[in-house]
């Protein structure tokens, strides 16, 4: 098609006027054509066709047409379902795209978010649904308009460490109560904690005082970490050096799991006094 | 007329310049701007038929093209998926309005050459306050094997039963691995007497000699390397070997450069000059993440 249109020949074209406007339009047409199914073929990796594709062989013959497509729409769909596995997931919409981000920490699947996004030029933010502590418009400054890809990245992982500073806050309030003197003081983006524990709730100690700030808000681990005792014999060495331990543990373990240890240290201490 | 003229030759080009992309996989910073096309690609098809959705036919192209674009997302291609649910409600808990039920998923797929096969286990337990998910096992078989920088990694993987790290590791190491063995590639086809590699197309190092002068090997070693919270990174090593009389100058220099914390690689290959002595050049390319 694309050699019907070397330069003599439309002139020779343009003199059978009627005609040549058909064949012309005809052209387009296929030309437009080709150009849709480029972009499609590009989207779509050589393997998606594939498993698209992908029927039982031996069913094939059998089934009708009809059958063929209902079995290859179920595959799709289930294969859709799959990907919010990934992190990543969505559906398209007439407007664009609606992305939805899941969020897990250490195999606990958490919450989910949406980004609608319309496209047009420019890429905007039709609604979603993160929170507004969550630097959106930032991430969305830098990347939306020139890489999609690294914006949905990138909002995932602060969706993430979100998610997991939030899940270690709630598992201190709820399962460890117990330890802790007082109220969790916590902040929306669960990034500033401060709280005071004791390692044996009825005893006579002082509390210990832990603040932890996760300055990088990527992080599920706090970059700052200040545990301070109170108690009149602060100087004593057995005290300073348990302070000390828990500072490093609240740098390097998740805040739950830490107090899992203590609880666990606790029982050791309480089976030795039974027996 | 002429304005359907005019209109074929653009159509024309642009679709030489489609044809063209369509072959040429492009570098991991490049890969950008390819899902932002295909995105705005898949929207434009796609509405075009958006209205009439009822029939199989369209809903079946509707859905393949949320495929193409989640798979080009992602970089993960997913070719099947199946789950079984089992309900370990007993009575006792039915009493306290508690409920427990185990999914067991199984799915599997391919990122370019790599392929995958997950088998895991998601134990859900609902009580009055809240719904509980959690990931209680993780198995993953992958092929080709022989990616040993990989094992490690799917080892973590499975230990920490973080599907997401998974998979987002998965999509940025293979970009790397393919990068590394186009970029080697490239060098191998300009410079075919020089440059050698010691374990084919896929492999780590690239050994550079020249006939010219016997005994002086250059061996430059890209790494890939995926670190404990999933973040991937090239690792480059230059190893020389000169012989003992005679220096390449300014081998030194470049050993320092390598080390360099890299958002940068260097890359220097040997030509051989017109007076027969050995020519150093240094390539630099920078990647952007």
């Amino acid at each position: 098609m694309a050699g019907i249109l070397a330069p003599g020949l439309t002139r020779t074209l343009r003199s059978l006027s009627p005609l040549a406007g058909q064949l012309l339009e005809k052209a387009l047409g296929n030309l437009r054509w080709s150009r849709r199914t480029l972009y499609v073929q590009m989207a779509s990796p050589k393997e998606v066709k594939a498993s698209i594709a992908n029927v039982e062989p031996n069913l094939a013959v059998e089934m009708s047409e009809q059958e063929v497509l209902e079995e290859k729409l179920e595959n799709v769909k289930a294969v859709l379902q799959a990907y919010r596995f990934t992190g990543l997931s969505g559906k398209l919409t007439s407007r664009g795209v609606c992305v939805c981000i899941n969020t897990a920490f250490e195999g606990n699947l958490l919450d989910s978010y949406f980004v609608d996004l319309v496209i047009q030029k420019p890429l905007r933010i039709h609604h979603h649904s993160v929170p507004v502590f969550i630097p959106l418009e930032e991430i969305a400054a830098k990347y939306l308009q020139t890489n999609i890809q690294h914006f949905l990245f990138s909002l995932c992982e602060y969706l993430n460490a979100y998610s997991g500073r939030k899940y270690q806050a709630d598992r201190l309030q709820s399962d460890f109560a117990a330890l802790l003197t007082g109220p969790l003081q916590r902040n929306p983006l669960c990034n500033l904690l401060s709280f005071t524990y004791k390692l044996d709730p009825g005893g006579q100690s002082f509390p210990f005082c832990a603040r932890l700030l996760y300055k990088d808000l990527t992080a599920t681990l706090p970059t700052d970490v200040t545990v301070t005792y109170q108690g009149v014999d602060a100087l004593s060495t057995s005290w300073e050096e348990q302070r000390a331990s828990h500072e490093t543990l609240f740098c390097m373990k998740p805040l739950h799991q830490v107090f899992a240890s203590f609880a666990r240290k606790g029982e050791k201490l309480d089976m030795s006094l039974v027996s | 007329m002429d304005a359907e003229l005019a209109e074929v030759r653009a159509l024309q080009a642009e679709i030489a310049a489609l044809r063209r992309a369509c072959e040429d996989p492009p570098a991991p910073w490049e890969e950008t701007s390819r899902v932002q096309k295909s995105f705005q690609a898949i929207h434009q098809f796609n509405s075009e038929g958006w209205k009439s959705s009822k029939d199989l036919k369209s809903q079946l192209g509707h859905l393949e093209s949320e495929l193409s674009f989640l798979s080009t997302l992602t970089g993960i291609n997913i070719r099947n998926y199946s789950k079984q649910t089992e309900d370990l409600t007993g009575t006792e808990m039915t009493e306290k309005s508690i409920r427990k039920v185990l999914q067991r998923h199984r799915l599997s797929g391919n990122c370019h050459m790599v392929t995958f096969q997950l088998e895991f286990q998601i134990l859900e337990i609902q009580n009055k306050e809240r719904l509980s998910s959690a990931v209680t096992d993780l198995n993953i078989i992958m092929e080709p094997t022989e990616c040993s920088e990989l094992s490690e990694f799917v080892s973590r993987a499975e230990e920490r039963k973080d599907l997401f790290m998974f998979f987002r590791s998965l999509h940025f190491f293979v970009e790397w691995f393919e990068y590394r063995k186009r970029t080697f590639k490239h060098f191998k086809e300009k410079y075919p007497d020089a440059v050698h590699l010691s374990e084919g197309p896929s492999s780590p190092s690239i050994v550079i000699r020249s006939a010219s002068q016997p005994g002086f090997e250059l061996v430059i070693v890209w790494r890939i390397q995926i670190d404990e919270d999933g973040k991937v990174f090239p690792k480059l090593d230059l190893l020389t070997k000169v012989p003992q009389r005679g220096r390449v100058p300014g081998c030194s220099c470049f050993r320092c450069l390598l080390n360099m914390p890299s958002k940068a690689a260097y890359f220097l290959w040997v030509s051989q000059g017109k007076n027969q002595k050995l020519e150093i050049s240094l390539m630099y390319f920078s990647i952007k993440f």
